[in-house]
């Protein structure tokens, strides 16, 4: 049994709404951890418009990954630096505005034109009944040293993070890196209350 | 054209998860008293008074074990194909799957090493 064709209309028409609201939601939100939140609501709403597309193993990826994930890395480091500062307004804030409509609506006409000019070529090719078993042996036969390659790639990548995060490569000499490490190891809450 | 099967049934989850808040939270309002004191406005009612902000400076620890995590998510990715084709596969995927499990294992002794998994 099958999603009827009517129902895969309204849902990506649902889906498309959560999508650009919850993208308009990232844009105009002053608080920040709103938008970081809203941005976990475009990614699972592109999940779901995969999964119209017959994408499952991409759909599952991107919720595994990008919100289980970078999302919630996303939130630590809004979580981390976030310190509650009144700004003040800019003056002549209206030129960067103006500026910054130009360049997004500039960009928007861009994309739509070339979104509604270019011939798309749609494929008559039946599609699979899901993915997962074809990407499967593709990456234990012909894509082999990719499949590997990723795991050193995935290596590298740590080694960098642990060492960047730590900062090993800082020397000791340098006066002032324990103050930064004082300030951003603040206890989560009053000592008083930890004992109890 | 939509060949997926089954999918049907997420769909009608997610409406039922959709309906339950709106559901909730529609029949408690038609059904509880209007109005009370200045205690329906705390943050828990009949419960522990909240000290300070609730937006807090989390600990940079966290931090380190979430840059962890994406690590070994992205692994569970490269994996979760192969646990899917596993019976269809034999040997030498296993090997070879064993392989890359092998390079990742060096990646958690070295953030074990360095410490990056010890709440210090």
């Amino acid at each position: 049994m099958q999603i009827a064709e009517g129902v895969q209309l309204v849902t990506f028409g649902i889906l498309s709404l959560l999508m650009l609201g919850a993208a308009l939601g990232v844009v105009l939100f002053a608080n920040i951890v709103y938008s970081a939140f809203l941005l976990g609501g475009v990614f699972i709403s592109m999940a779901g418009i995969y999964i119209l597309l017959n994408a499952d193993f991409v759909s599952a990826a991107q919720i595994l990954v990008y919100v289980g994930a970078v999302n919630v890395l996303i939130l630590f480091a809004i979580m981390l630096v976030n310190k509650r500062e009144d700004f003040k307004p800019l003056k002549n804030s209206w030129i960067r505005q103006g500026m910054t409509v130009v360049v997004c609506g500039g960009l928007f006409a861009l994309l739509g034109s070339v979104s509604l000019v270019t011939p798309w070529k749609i494929s008559t090719v039946m599609p699979l009944a899901s993915s997962t078993v074809p990407i499967a042996k593709h990456f234990f036969t012909d894509f082999l040293l990719p499949f590997e390659l990723a795991s050193v790639l995935l290596l590298m990548s740590m080694v960098g993070a642990i060492i960047l995060a730590r900062r090993d490569f800082v020397p000791d000499t340098v006066t002032g890196i324990t103050s930064t490490q004082d300030s951003l190891t603040l206890p989560e809450r009053p000592r008083e209350l930890a004992g109890k | 054209m939509f060949v997926l099967n089954g999918y049907e049934y997420l769909l009608g989850f997610l409406l039922t998860c959709s309906l339950v808040p709106i559901l909730a939270l529609s029949a408690s309002k038609l059904l509880r008293p209007s109005g009370g004191g200045p205690e329906r406005r705390t943050t828990y009612e009949s419960g522990m008074e909240p000290i300070g902000g609730a937006w807090i400076q989390f600990n940079i620890r966290y931090y380190m074990f979430a840059l962890v995590f994406v690590v070994f998510d992205v692994e569970t990715v490269f994996l979760y194909p192969w646990a899917v084709a596993f019976s269809q596969l034999g040997l030498l995927a296993f090997i070879e799957a064993l392989v890359f499990i092998a390079i990742l294992v060096i990646a958690l002794v070295y953030a074990w090493r360095k410490g990056a998994l010890e709440w210090s």
